[in-house]
């Protein structure tokens, strides 16, 4: 097994159990999975598997029916939800609105779980040395829909930041980068995850930026964790074409395993002439 | 620059009560001031313009101030409720079911003229039950906000044909009324009012402001984002959009469609002073107030002694100051 490093000191992010339904349907089916500290877990599957539900329900945006969320002894969901936010932080996939603030002011919202009636100075400090953690000094008074993708993303993570987690819950970052930032953003959450000894948990599309960057991947399939370990022995050719219906074949580049899709069978819809 | 706007308001309110028909020197609305609030004897010319001043100017830049401030903070926080910067109160229903229920009383009652107590209370009666079906059906189904914009628009339209419908039956007088009443005004504005109107504004700005870091969640992170911020959404939101829509329903109930501030005065102060709400609310609550003020002051000069009703005015004198604020912003607006 690679380096599975803080998995047995300090506490462990556990989810135990967690089941869900919506509409009549099951999204999660009974979901286990632990995260240690410095730890950062990619979470795998297909679109509509249940990766940004399970993150959601860590958060109590979406209520599960059962299970149970741990951070070693406490119980997060028996927390406040402002003793939570203190806890658990979530970057969502990013939602634009009509109006913007500067970079500044849209990281100092990740205080409000520390916040009284107005920032204090130790509000403004965390929220300066965040900026400058994430390179985005220079960015601090520009207003955010200034921002290209990638910066806009770091400003999402540094929000999350500056409410000084302990579990990181990040929404598939990388969806709306270009090659360069999706890279960049993902040795930024390794780094930050290892630095600050972080439990976190990413949901994310391509496994081949997961295999590179997560120290262990979980595969959703069905609402199931349906494998989890390090990538290069969690990453199998059967494993794969069954959680996302598609022959692969996975080849080892520097020591990473590469997942290249294969021909889509022919009884496959296509559109005709 | 919150300080310096309120300085232009008192500049604008002070020179307001000097303006009009009958022009008073500063030094005079200040001595009249003086003697009335002291009781010092006073020579009937001075009471004269003492009542002036006390009785018909002072009332009249009350309301227009806390009418302007009650508009413009409804709009910022329903704007940034609903992440949407075409929204204000007039979009949602709330004005033309205060219309309707002014015209309802011009029509059926014995409408004591603008302000009489009768018109007032049919007015908020009608604003607050649309605010509440509003509400009520977002909150029943869950609905987004882009249905709520929408339950606003049909419930505008929907008073809007009300009271088209009563005007098709009202006598030429009652109609007169009708029209007038919907234009928007200050006139005849009494301290009752001003107070009747200042103090919801009052007590919704102190809880606006406690609530502004919350809102700040909300409008820029979004609803998941902001759950996960330790926020109780469901609750900021009903909170946020109670005040706000009550206190447009009060305003509106006492003068009347005044349109166009509660849309303009929010994006007038987001781009000068930023969208953080902290700063935001306070400082939309004084533009309004400028601007309903300037437009009121304008509309009883200009063609003195005749009055342009303030509705109409605001509209002369936001479009194109709004219009060359977007154009001059260096920034892409919004």
């Amino acid at each position: 097994m690679t380096a599975d490093p803080g998995a047995t000191e300090r506490a462990v992010f556990e989810i135990r159990g967690a089941r869900s339904r919506y509409a009549m349907r099951t999204i999660l089916d009974g979901v286990d999975l632990t995260v240690g500290a410095g730890q950062l877990v990619g979470l795998l599957g297909p679109n509509g598997s249940g990766k940004s539900t399970l993150l959601r329900a860590v958060c109590r945006i979406h209520r599960v029916t059962d299970g149970s969320f741990r951070l070693g002894g406490t119980d997060l969901h028996r927390l406040s939800p402002r003793a939570r936010a203190r806890v658990l932080a979530y970057v969502p996939q990013g939602t634009p609105g009509p109006f913007s603030l500067t970079v500044t002011e849209a990281v100092m919202l990740g205080r409000t779980p520390h916040l009284g009636l107005r920032p204090t100075r130790t509000d403004v400090a965390r929220v300066r040395a965040v900026l400058g953690l994430l390179d985005l000094t220079d960015l601090a008074d520009r207003h955010v829909d200034e921002l290209s993708g990638g910066q806009a993303q770091r400003v999402l993570i540094a929000r999350a930041l500056a409410q000084e987690p302990t579990v990181l819950l990040l929404d598939e970052p990388t969806s709306a980068l270009d090659l360069r930032h999706q890279v960049e953003t993902l040795h930024l959450v390794r780094a930050l995850t290892e630095r600050r000894r972080l439990h976190t948990l990413m949901a994310i599309h391509d496994l081949n930026l997961a295999a590179r960057y997560c120290h262990r991947v979980a595969f959703l399939h069905e609402g199931r964790i349906v494998a989890c370990g390090p990538p290069t022995e969690v990453y199998r050719p059967e494993l794969i074409e069954r959680v996302y219906g598609l022959p692969v074949e996975i080849s080892h580049h520097r020591g990473a395993p590469e997942v290249r899709p294969g021909l889509l069978p022919d009884s496959a819809p296509f559109p005709t002439g | 620059m919150l300080a310096a706007a309120a300085l232009l308001l008192l500049v604008a309110g002070v020179t307001a009560v000097a303006v009009g028909t009958r022009d008073i020197s500063v030094t005079d609305v200040v001595h009249a001031l003086w003697t009335r609030t002291f009781h010092v004897p006073v020579t009937p010319e001075e009471l004269s313009t003492q009542t002036v001043v006390w009785e018909l100017r002072m009332p009249r830049v009350g309301l227009a101030v806390t009418a302007g401030a009650g508009l413009a903070v409804a709009g910022v926080v329903l704007q940034g409720l609903l992440r949407n910067p075409m929204v204000s109160p007039f979009t949602l229903g709330i004005s033309s079911a205060a219309g309707f229920g002014a015209s309802l009383t011009i029509l059926f009652g014995q409408a004591g003229g603008r302000g009489g107590i009768t018109l007032v209370a049919s007015a908020l009666g009608m604003a607050l039950l649309c605010a509440g079906l509003l509400l009520g059906l977002s909150w029943l189904r869950q609905a987004s906000p882009v249905t709520l914009i929408l339950i606003g628009t049909a419930l505008t339209y929907l008073f809007q044909a009300l009271t088209s419908t009563l005007q098709y039956v009202a006598s030429e007088h009652q109609l007169a009324e009708i029209v007038r009443w919907n234009f928007g005004s200050v006139n005849a504005a009494t301290w009752g009012q001003t107070v009747a109107v200042g103090l919801p504004v009052g007590v919704c700005l102190l809880v606006l402001g406690w609530q502004a870091g919350r809102l700040n969640a909300i409008a820029f992170a979004g609803d998941d984002a902001a759950h996960a911020l330790g926020v109780n959404v469901a609750r900021t939101r009903l909170v946020c959009s109670l005040i706000a829509v009550m206190l447009a329903a009060v305003v509106v109930s006492f003068t009347g469609v005044i349109g166009f501030v509660g849309l303009v005065a929010p994006h007038i102060a987001r781009l000068l002073i930023g969208a953080d709400h902290r700063f935001l609310i306070p400082f939309a609550a004084v533009t309004g107030s400028l601007l309903v003020l300037t437009a009121d002051t304008v509309g009883r000069t200009l063609f003195s002694p005749a009055v342009i009703p303030v509705g109409i005015v605001v509209a002369f004198l936001g479009a194109p100051l709004f219009i060359n604020l977007i154009l001059t912003r260096r920034r892409q607006f919004l």
